[in-house]
């Protein structure tokens, strides 16, 4: 008889959300974090999309400590000397508005929360070290030495899963898995940011950025988006090119981002509060990792689920919604009494169901265009010569627009046939 | 703002009796790349006088070293029960 139907090593969206959906079902549940108070060393690169979240917390939006709605969505390409920007605000973002910013320390304490709320055993502070395995299954959590029975474990480790890879529950990390990572969140007074970005109080922006002002073969993205009183910002690196690069320091891409004219003019005055950083899971369809095996499952980032296509990232909405799928396999396993891989494969049967897998299956590849020359290097340069050319008044005659996407191709050495391949690459992988 | 006054920012309850991670000194000794300086946000890995110094106590728990490191010199593991980088926004 084990002392736990589930425990659940780590207290973020995916782990508390399995706790909730468990312990709302009257499984008997342990839900640990490493980190005390839970949430207290997790970091968020962008929007929480709420819909999953409704199905166990309904009307999370009303009690959750939420930053702002997101009403405003940019997309940037940065140069050198430009920005071209494109926002789009629309009405339509508000019909069924599920979109917010978050800070995650207060958030996940409120998800932590709720699941204790519910009936779940929180115990934060206390570190896992490692599975507990009998007879090729796992049976529990080793901490301390001490092994803490259950039938089913739930890894929500988050993006650097140490104990799933080094009890060999999922396999180590490679360059293509991940990003890194970097992220400041600047203080500025709620007023300064509505000025700044349009918005009113419980408004909220969201952007990214391709960074084509990098030099080298580096290539990296940006986010920004406002809280209520502060604005978190920063850099998502491809590891495999900083790698290649070899000279070019993680943090100095942090500060170029903040230190670009359209940048800065959005943060000036603003005082650093956080520094951060994170992994990013970019893996993709192509790359995940096993998901589950004799008596666990593994949710949220550590089990590589996490999407970005260039214009959206998704990544808290996935491990929510991955919690809540692994929380209905580990009820249907008690009440078959059937902890086996096969019984727990039903996790992966649902997933690939789901909108989680299915996003990432249609935009599989997607990494390509996403870490591609087209998106960092080609668009931003030509958009900026040619945009800058026809808005500049120099007192020469204006040409025409053909002409001067003709000019700006031979100025970027860009040929039309490579123009058109990556274009068909974007189009197709998007 | 340099990343070492950026860190000073932030609160970390540090373990002087386990460092969570550590490194194998032979290893870096002959390593082609240190990619670790370059990768690491926390600058927790620099050169000095071409010897690889390593501090574990700025570290804010990325993970991004263990992945950079591709000589095997990097051991990674959780800080203790609520030690390590304790962050006020996220």
């Amino acid at each position: 008889m084990s002392e736990f139907d589930v425990i659940v090593v780590g207290a973020g969206p995916a782990g508390s959300s399995a706790a909730i959906k468990l312990a709302s079902e009257k499984m008997n549940v342990l839900l640990v974090d490493r980190a005390d108070p839970p949430g207290s060393k997790n970091i968020s690169g962008g929007v929480l999309w709420g819909n999953d979240l409704e199905k166990i917390v309904p009307n999370w939006n009303k009690m959750a400590p939420v930053e702002r709605y997101i009403t405003s969505k940019g997309v940037g390409f940065l140069t050198k000397d430009s920005s071209i920007d494109v926002n789009i605000k629309s009405r339509k973002f508000l019909q069924g508005v599920t979109g917010y910013s978050v800070l995650r320390v207060k958030f996940d304490q409120f998800l932590a929360k709720r699941a204790e709320s519910a009936g779940a055993m929180l115990v934060s502070g206390v570190t896992v070290e490692n599975l507990a395995f009998k007879d090729g299954k796992v049976i529990g959590v080793v901490q301390e030495g001490d092994t803490i029975t259950a039938d089913t474990v739930i890894l929500a480790e988050g993006a650097n899963p140490r104990v799933a890879i080094d009890s060999g529950a999922r396999r180590p990390i490679a360059d293509q898995d991940v990003a890194i990572g970097i992220k400041e969140v600047v203080k500025l007074p709620e007023a300064t940011i509505n000025e700044r970005f349009g918005l009113t109080s419980k408004e909220g922006f969201a952007g990214e950025y391709a960074l084509g002002f990098l030099e080298d073969g580096v290539e990296a993205g940006g986010f920004l988006y406002t809280n209520r009183e502060s604005i978190s910002l920063g850099v998502v690196i491809n590891m495999g090119h900083l790698r290649a690069d070899d000279k070019t320091y993680s943090f100095d891409i942090m500060d170029q981002f903040t230190d670009h004219p359209s940048i800065a003019s959005l943060i000036e005055n603003g005082k650093l509060s956080e520094y951060s950083a994170h992994l990013v899971v970019e893996g993709g369809y192509n790359s995940f990792p096993k998901q589950y095996g004799n008596g666990y499952m593994i949710v949220g980032d550590a089990a590589g689920l996490s999407f970005s296509n260039g214009l959206m990232i998704q990544g808290m909405n996935y491990a929510i919604a991955s919690g809540i799928l692994a929380a209905e396999t580990a009820i249907e396993a008690k009440k078959s009494s059937d902890f086996s891989e096969k019984s727990l494969s039903r996790y992966k049967e649902k997933l690939m169901e789901s909108f989680v897998a299915k996003d990432a299956y249609n935009f599989k590849g997607i990494e390509e265009v996403t870490w591609g020359k087209l998106a960092h290097k080609i668009m931003p340069s030509l958009m900026e010569d040619v945009l800058v050319n026809m808005f500049l008044t120099d007192g020469t005659p204006k040409k025409h627009l053909t002409e001067l996407i003709r000019k700006a191709m031979k100025e970027n050495n860009v040929k039309s046939s490579d123009l058109l391949m990556e274009g068909y690459k974007m189009i197709r992988r998007m | 703002m340099k990343v070492e006054e950026k860190l000073s920012l932030l609160n970390y309850k540090t373990d002087p009796e386990y460092a969570h991670i550590t490194i194998k000194p032979p290893i870096c000794a002959v390593c082609p790349d240190h990619f670790c300086t370059f990768a690491c946000p926390a600058k927790c890995y620099t050169l000095l006088n071409g010897k690889l110094n390593f501090k574990y106590e700025d570290c804010v728990e990325c993970g991004t070293c263990f992945v950079a490191c591709a000589h095997g010199s990097v051991t990674w593991t959780n800080p203790k029960g609520a030690h390590g980088v304790k962050y006020k926004f996220g």
